[in-house]
């Protein structure tokens, strides 16, 4: 795996984040964010986590893209638009780039610490034991938001008719 | 190097995203990839970080991370839920911008 390939990928992930910051109509933005996601699975497997890539592609290309679809399939309007076209904003620009440069600044020594990844990193039962052995208990919390979230859903959306 | 760069531009797109955005669809997906930018480096971080990848001790951070980075997909999956949920509610009373929703109330 060469430096290229990561560069690859990560411009797709890019490009991906870029069309959801440019994007005016709804199903450009979703397609967006579908190249992002992908992009983002695709760092995982360069990162030598398999695992993590396929249950990106599972949970968010499979789930969460599909759920805006068809949020946006249900409510769709005689006009598809995403808002108008957005505008440069010098503020908000700078404050984006001050938090890149305050990350970037803040991780550099531990960038510089860094070593490049090895093989042999990708121990499913490693993360399956983890998983129900010492985060076990955000393991159980995560199941229990995962619930809460759920009956949250059902109450905002069905709760609107019954009023 | 690289990596925590790409993590950190995408984490910046997404609040750009998310300060510039009035369309409440756009504000939830800038989220969105605010939070993939943010459990990217947390993968980068543990796979790569200190002299311990490669050994057992590195094998065993990176295992970490994994295990994090799938909690957190979890964690953002019901966000996600939720917001189309308060979009879907909202866009009934036909308010789709991030400006027509100055008040919320119960």
């Amino acid at each position: 795996m060469s430096a290229v390939s990561f560069w690859l990928i990560a411009l797709v992930a890019i490009a991906g984040a870029w069309t959801v910051l440019v994007a005016r109509e709804t199903i450009r933005l979703i397609a967006g964010l579908g190249t992002f996601l992908l992009g983002i699975a695709g760092l995982y497997l360069r990162f030598a986590m398999p695992l993590l890539a396929a249950s990106q592609v599972f949970l968010y290309v499979g789930g969460v893209l599909a759920l805006f679809l068809f949020a946006i399939m249900a409510l769709r309007r005689d006009e598809d638009r995403a808002g108008p076209a957005v505008r440069f904003s010098v503020v908000h620009a700078s404050v984006a780039a001050g938090i890149f440069a305050v990350l970037v600044t803040a991780l550099r020594d531990v960038g510089a610490a860094s070593v490049d990844v090895t093989a042999g990193q990708d121990a499913v039962d490693a993360v399956g034991a983890l998983l129900l052995g010492r985060f076990l208990p955000a393991f159980e919390l995560v199941g229990g938001l995962l619930f809460v979230a759920l009956v949250a859903v059902l109450a905002i959306s069905a709760g609107e008719d019954r009023r | 190097m690289s990596g925590i760069v790409v993590a950190c531009l995408l984490f910046s797109l997404g609040l750009y995203g998310v300060l510039t955005r009035r369309e409440i669809v756009a504000v939830l997906a800038s989220i969105e990839v605010m939070l993939g930018g943010a459990t990217l480096l947390l993968v980068v971080l543990s796979s790569t970080y200190g002299t311990g990848a490669g050994t057992a001790a590195g094998a065993n951070t990176a295992a970490s991370g994994q295990a994090v980075a799938l909690l957190l997909l979890a964690v953002v999956a019901a966000e996600a839920a939720v917001g189309l949920a308060v979009l879907v509610s909202l866009v009934r009373h036909g308010k789709t911008g991030v400006d027509d929703i100055q008040r919320v109330r119960g």
